[in-house]
């Protein structure tokens, strides 16, 4: 209106037609109702839908949240049931570590078993344990998978058929009773356990049923060694050996740094002389063996020598020190004398085809280091062979390096072959009434001539007490499933002074129960005296009266039990006598072994499956042989030479013969070992033993000799060709050493760098001398905060694999299977490459821990389409595997091949889904992500790690530290091998490791940059053979 | 020898059908019904492309385990066949377009056929790169499409390039054809009595009145697509052997491979057009329109190509000698007396030494000699790309890592079935569409071109 009044001296600014400009009534009304009439008429509310905008809208979001909910794939995934009451001491996302000890094999390594939300993830050492020092090896690594392997006995099998504790227990007791009424042998076979409760248990045991004789074996003993030490010192406590303090070492046969004795230990001190960063001046070591062995491969010298020949060759060499030294002489009364003296060191030279200078060396080297050096004889050599070495080293006063203040303890007494013998000849005779296999497996290890087997249907009462299915399971008529190690309680006393001890970390899974508990029951003699407790409480009196007594601690029993339960371990002086003289009265026994026709084989223990215990360990058979690179089989390893007199290649079959006896092997040929000679592993073959073991690889255990003074050395044994061949699968190829066309490639093409101690002292920088100039036209990252890198030792590394095996369980790597190795898909991230020089019959051994390299210009970085794989501001190469589509370029791209394709789904691939359900699901760590099939993986440098000490860094209000973070691999590397850390941090032991002059990096000249950092090997031999 | 005469360029055409006679000649397959034989060989060759579909659902379901890759061998057949398909492509464009544009008439009986061919080699190839990856439900990925995730594809992959350049590829050479085809659509419209082909031919020709408004048209646009696709046909092939020669394997870090690649490709194109060739022009009757002598001068170019891969083969052995790296010398003795010695010499006599019996005229004109070389070619260019992709990457640097790389039945089914789609999709060709051009087969008849001589 007001527009209307003025209509002459107010036009419109803007107008859409004449007559709105020259301000038409009827234009002024329209504009006026916005509506016109009948424009609105529908809008009326009343008849308008009820629904309101608000409710429209919820109905709207509503469906679109249930279509989502129908589209989306769905699946139960089974119950997410929170915490109601927040457990004490568990704080969801943190890891809460366990002391324990480790029940892997009979070394007892104190450890600390990492729990998530309560159930057990990842095993570290523990740095308070005296002996191994915050390390483990492979099998410990890998031992968790046992705890969670899906084929666990779950209740009392009797007769094949499931059952229950009540009823299992009733019927035992009523047939120990029974055995007992009617006068009968109850035949308890067991380890040698170095638990002193134990002990007592078993004790108890003979004490309640005392018609019970207990016996004692192992596949692998060291039981000649005992006997060695015995006949030289009349007394048992064998001392620890000092091997740091060993300026030189001979090993006969002995694998030292692979499975005998505490190799961690071993490899920890042995390592600490080869340690070129921190200046220690160099051991040398000297190996004189028939096969090749772990601990061969890091020698100095290799002598190849026939186990026959070790006695003369010992003798030989104390012949040629003492001849010369009158002091050494009067060590040594007439007899000795005249034994010693009818050896020759020249004339041994010329019977074993054994190079005389170096072995003039070696008597030049321990006429040196008389009292610094050291001669370790192997278990399976004779006591013979242990009773000369014992006494070679006390006439050098190497005594000095036996280490009292660390003695093994006695463990229970070995059963000898008589008593064996007899106990079959009763079983057979009816005179037993009841067979206990208390964690034993009799029946597969035990020697063919006993024929347990046969005799174990002569008994009526067959009970097998063990964790998983196994040949006595199978053969007896009460099966009783027993704890895992980390469901258990217990001790243990590996050196004398010092208890570890073991706490269960998580309840039993299953409806099992601690071996101890059970015989505990039976000592009692009622199905009720069973509790959960029982023998935990039997634990602690028993360490009320034998350990907390001991300690004159001022701290109440409780106190000091926590706190040992807490630490895992209880030290205590005990430290024994060193015994006094030396007995040369038994030096008429030793008679030089007769010289043998055939061939010679040795059965060894498997570096992985120990006496096969671990088959059912997908893990573990499938960690590489660390010298054949073979996994899932054992294989007769035989010389080039011998194999072509045979005529055989990789794979195809010999039959070895040995009396009546014979088993047919796939070859291995392995350069390095004697002419005539068969090296055989065991632990393999097993049947009812679950899907993982049974049918891997082959039995040997017949081959085993009950005679003799060695069960696993056999001489006069035919071997011939059968004609057949067999799929062995290995991480690495075959090469023939004698192939021109490949031969020295890791020397030429800088992949392994190397040379001697002297080379080196003359002129500490001669791995660099021909390196170039390198530069590159791309600009490169930009460091500016942390840079991550690691440094890994070569003079450190044994290629022991505990590394692999920790990086699995630390990253979720799946077991693969024999026919994916077999098609060279197998997933470990971290691998130790070998590679030898030198001719067949005298290898070099060179290994080499192969990871990702986190390169700075990484190859597979600028290859990968989709930037699934790219640089992170600290350096290192990520792998995102949700944007990964699989192209596997980058794969193809990098030059040290360490990525890894998932080609099948390899949790469900292998064997059926084995390792995919819902116990074993339970190993995962949760903080890696489990790949699926169609992604490339590789090292991670453990991000996760370095993601947890991030935040804790952050929370604490600090700097990350390159020292806050250790990889899986770094961490369990008995040789401490692995540095890892931030470069730009001033001062840190990484920079030193990258700095060294020792220090290159394989393939430099690609210019890749890669952040590994590998110290040169430096071999120490005598610089008379300097080039 | 002393009868030719060279001032006197030969026909194209041997004799003088009339203009109709060739549009009926040509048209023929399209309006009588399939024969028995047609039938058997669709049978065939659908057979093949069901076994390549059961294996390729296999590979889906179960993942590519099932084929022979490993840990250091990571592209095997899949690759292999990507390589030899795109390069049996460029043949058709190389016809089509490089040898219009020199104006070799020659090639009016063939191009239509080899322009298909790429096509279907194209489709065929494309297939491989999507199937190749672990993961084919995500090659999405490989495509650059803005997101909330600002995940962004990476352009310094030569894979990435691939994509484009294929895709590129296939849609000119797509188009290049469709262009080519619509005067024939019009004529065959033009004969047709069928109601349904009429709709379809009407649709298809677009309108082609052949009025001298629209070939004048025409004309210019082909010429422009010809110049359009003529740099393809060396791109393509050039960033396909990128996909190698960008890596730093040794074997494959060669400056040598773009050129080398795409003359391989022309080589293994042109063998292949021509065995099919030989076949087409019998069981249709186009002797007179696809001569011996249109034979003898592609097997001219197969005798100039496959020359130009042998000296490749050498260059490659010298540049890997004259270079001085270990790694790369060896790589190359390796390829010759490694463990793939076999596939190397299948390689070099299929390639180097039987293409050069056509320095004999005789050989190049007898039919049944040169469809075995032809063959033989392609056995080679095939090798050619196996020997290249597995030979390097089964012994790269580290000697721990080599591993020896053998196909599986699944991998053998999926090559079975490439060749099952391109030869199913040929055979359909030939019954759907004029398999020859007949305007430009009637421009090259005696007699149609403008003439000094009449006026």
């Amino acid at each position: 209106m007001k527009n209307g009044e003025n209509k002459k001296t107010n036009n419109p600014e803007f107008w859409k037609s004449l007559k709105e400009y020259y301000n038409d009534p009827e234009v002024l009304k329209a504009k006026a109702n916005e509506f016109a009439d009948g424009v609105t008429d529908d809008f009326d509310p009343s008849e308008m839908s009820r629904v309101s905008r608000r409710k429209f809208l919820a109905l709207l979001s509503a469906s679109a949240a249930f279509t989502a909910t129908a589209c989306s794939d769905y699946r139960d995934k089974g119950d997410v049931v929170p915490y109601n009451v927040r457990p004490e001491g568990v704080l969801p996302g943190k890891a809460n570590y366990y002391a324990s000890t480790c029940s892997g094999c009979s070394q007892s390594c104190g450890i600390l078993v990492k729990t998530r939300e309560g159930r057990p993830i990842k095993i570290d050492g523990n740095s308070d344990h005296p002996v191994n020092k915050g390390k483990t090896c492979a099998i410990g690594q890998a031992s968790i998978l046992n705890l969670y392997d899906p084929e666990r006995l779950q209740q009392p099998i009797i007769d094949k058929r499931k059952s229950s504790w009540k009823k299992a227990d009733t019927e035992i007791i009523s047939a120990l009773k029974e055995s007992m009424a009617e006068k009968k042998e109850i035949a308890l076979i067991t380890h040698q356990t170095d638990s002193q409760t134990e002990k007592k248990v078993l004790d108890d045991f003979v004490a309640a049923y005392p018609n019970t004789k207990i016996y004692t074996y192992e596949l692998f003993d060291s039981g000649n060694r005992y006997d060695g030490w015995k006949k030289a010192y009349g007394v048992t406590p064998l001392p620890s050996i000092m091997w740091d303090k060993a300026n030189v070492i001979l090993s006969l046969d002995a694998d030292f740094l692979g499975n005998e004795g505490n190799y961690i230990e071993a490899m920890r001190k042995y390592s600490s002389r080869r340690d070129a960063v921190n200046n220690a001046s160099f051991n040398r070591f000297y190996i004189a063996e028939a096969g090749l062995s772990l601990t061969g491969m890091s020698a100095d010298y290799r002598f190849r020598l026939s186990p026959d020949l070790q006695l003369e060759f010992i003798l030989s060499l104390l012949n040629e020190i003492v001849s010369n030294d009158p002091a050494m002489r009067t060590k040594l009364n007439s007899a000795a004398f005249d034994l010693i003296f009818r050896n020759s060191l020249e004339k041994f030279a010329e019977k074993s085809g054994l190079d005389y200078g170096k072995l003039v060396n070696l008597v030049i080297d321990f006429k040196n280091n008389a009292g610094k050096s050291i001669v370790y004889a192997g278990d399976k050599l004779s006591p013979d062979v242990h009773y000369a070495v014992n006494l070679f080293n006390y006439v050098l006063g190497n005594n000095n390096l036996y280490d009292y203040k660390s003695v093994f303890t006695n463990r229970l007494e070995l059963s000898d072959n008589k008593d064996l013998k007899n106990l079959v000849e009763s079983m057979n005779n009816g005179m037993v009434g009841a067979v206990i296999h208390y964690d034993t497996n009799p029946v597969y290890h035990f020697p063919p001539e006993l024929d347990y087997a046969a005799a174990l249907k002569n008994v009526k009462t067959s009970i097998t007490l063990s964790e998983l299915p196994n040949e006595s399971i199978a053969a007896s008529y009460y099966a009783v499933p027993i704890n895992h190690y980390l469901e258990s309680w217990g001790d243990s006393n590996p050196r004398v002074g010092i208890y570890s001890l073991k706490q269960p970390v998580v309840a039993p899974i299953f409806g099992t129960r601690q071996k101890e508990s059970i015989l505990l029951t039976w000592i009692i003699g009622k199905t009720e005296a069973y509790s959960e407790d029982i023998y935990h409480s039997y634990l602690m009196e028993n360490f009320k009266d034998s350990v907390y007594d001991k300690t004159d601690s001022a701290a109440t029993f409780n106190h000091f039990w926590n706190t040992a339960l807490h630490d895992g371990i209880i030290s205590i002086d005990e430290s024994a006598r060193p015994p006094v003289d030396f007995d040369m009265a038994n030096i008429n026994l030793l008679k030089p072994s007769t010289a043998s026709g055939g061939f010679t084989v040795i059965l060894n223990k498997n570096y992985y499956l120990g006496d096969g215990r671990f088959s059912n360990n997908g893990w573990l058979q499938e960690t590489p042989h660390p010298v054949t690179k073979v996994a899932w089989d054992n294989y007769a390893s035989i010389a080039p030479n011998t194999a072509k007199t045979l005529g055989v290649e990789f794979g195809d079959f010999v039959r070895i013969k040995v009396d009546e006896r014979n088993v047919d092997l796939p070859v291995v040929v392995q350069p390095g070992l004697i002419e005539n000679f068969v090296s055989v592993e065991l632990g393999y073959g097993r049947e009812n033993s679950g899907e993982v073991a049974n049918g891997v690889g082959f039995n040997v255990n017949v081959l085993l000799q009950f005679n003799g003074k060695s069960k696993w050395i056999i001489n006069n044994a035919e071997v011939a060709k059968t004609g057949e061949s067999y799929e062995l699968v290995s991480t690495q190829e075959h090469h023939a050493l004698d192939d021109e066309s490949v031969k020295d490639f890791h020397k030429i093409r800088g992949i392994i760098k190397e040379g001697t101690v002297s080379e080196y002292k003359k002129n500490p920088g001669f791995i660099k001398e021909h390196d170039h100039e390198l530069f590159g036209i791309t600009r490169g990252h930009e460091y500016n905060d942390v840079k991550w890198a690691m440094s890994i030792d070569l003079n450190k590394c044994t290629s022991c694999s505990a590394c692999i095996t920790a990086c699995n369980v630390e990253n979720n790597i799946p077991v693969v299977g024999k026919d994916q190795v077999g098609r060279g898909r197998e997933m470990h991230w971290i691998r130790l490459d070998r590679y030898y020089s030198g001719t067949p019959e005298e290898p070099k051994v060179s290994n080499q821990p192969m990871l990702c390299q986190h390169c700075d210009n990484a190859p597979c970085e600028n290859v990968c389409p989709v930037n699934a794989t790219n640089h992170s501001p600290d350096g290192l190469n990520q792998m995102v595997y949700n944007r990964c589509v699989g192209t596997r370029y980058c794969a193809n791209n990098c030059p040290y091949k360490v990525r890894r394709f998932n080609f099948y789904d390899f949790r469900d691939h292998f064997a059926d889904a084995y390792y995919q359900n819902d116990l074993t699901d339970l190993t995962n760590n949760p903080e890696v992500t489990v790949r699926s099939r169609g992604v490339m993986e590789k090292c991670t440098f453990c991000v996760q790690r370095i993601m947890e000490a991030r935040s804790e860094s952050i929370k604490d209000g600090r700097k990350l530290k390159g020292s806050d973070v250790q990889t899986a691999c770094q961490q369990v590397c008995p040789a401490d091998a692995i540095v890892f850390g931030d470069v730009n941090e001033e001062g840190s032991e990484i920079q030193k490791y990258r700095e060294h002059e020792l220090g290159y990096h394989v393939l430099e000249e690609l210019y890749v940059k890669p952040n590994v950092t590998y110290i040169a090997k430096l071999r120490n031999t005598h610089s008379s053979e300097d080039v | 020898m002393s009868g030719l005469d060279y001032t006197q360029e030969i026909s194209v055409v041997e004799g003088q059908p009339s203009l109709r006679e060739i549009e009926d000649l040509i048209s023929k397959p399209l309006d009588s019904k399939p024969d028995k034989k047609y039938y058997i060989a669709l049978a065939i060759t659908m057979t093949m492309l069901g076994i390549g579909v059961i294996a390729l659902g296999l590979s889906f379901y179960y993942g590519t385990g099932l084929w022979g890759n490993n840990n250091p061998v990571g592209w095997g057949f899949p690759i292999v066949n990507f390589v030899f398909w795109v390069g049996i492509g460029h043949a058709g464009t190389l016809i089509s377009a490089i040898l219009f544009l020199f104006r070799q008439k020659w090639r009016n009986g063939i191009a239509r056929f080899a322009e298909g061919m790429t096509i279907f080699a194209v489709m065929t190839a494309g297939i491989f790169p999507l199937i190749h990856v672990g993961r084919p439900w995500l090659a999405g990925y490989l495509i650059p499409y803005p997101n909330q995730h600002s995940l962004w594809v990476n352009f310094t992959s030569p894979l990435l390039w691939d994509v484009f350049a294929v895709s590129t590829y296939l849609t000119v050479s797509f188009i290049f054809w469709y262009v080519g085809l619509i005067p024939d659509f019009a004529t065959l419209r033009d004969r047709t009595t069928n109601k349904l082909k009429k709709i379809i031919y009407s649709t298809f020709s677009l309108g082609w009145r052949h009025s001298n408004r629209h070939w004048q048209h025409y004309e210019m646009v082909y010429l422009i697509l010809a110049g359009f696709a003529t740099p393809l046909v060396l791109s393509v092939h050039t960033i396909v052997s990128f996909d190698f020669a960008v890596s730093i394997l040794p074997g494959w870090h060669t400056t040598i491979f773009p050129p080398y690649f795409v003359a391989g490709a022309v080589f293994s194109g042109f063998a292949m057009v021509q065995n099919v060739l030989i076949f087409i022009r019998k069981i249709f009757n186009y002797e007179h329109i696809i001569t011996v002598d249109t034979l003898e001068k592609m097997n001219k170019i197969i005798l100039l190509t496959g020359s130009m891969v042998g000296y490749a083969y050498a260059m490659e052995f010298f540049i890997a000698w004259y270079s001085g790296v270990q790694p790369e010398q060896f790589t190359f003795i390796n390829r010759a007396f490694g463990p793939y010695t076999w596939a190397y010499w299948i390689m070099v006599s299929c390639n180097v030494i039987f293409p050069q019996l056509f320095w004999f005229k005789k050989i190049r004109t007898t039919i049944p000699v040169m469809f075995v070389i032809g063959v033989l070619v392609n056995v080679g260019m095939w090798f050619e790309r196996f020997v290249i992709t597995v030979t390097s990457l089964s012994r790269d640097y580290l000697p721990s890592s080599w591993a020896y790389y053998a196909p599986t039945l699944t991998d053998a089914g999926i090559l079975i079935g490439s060749f099952g789609l391109f030869f199913t999709l040929l055979l359909l060709f030939t019954k759907t569409l004029p398999v020859v051009s007949i305007a430009e087969v009637k421009a090259v008849v005696k007699g149609s071109q403008p003439s000094h001589g009449d006026h």
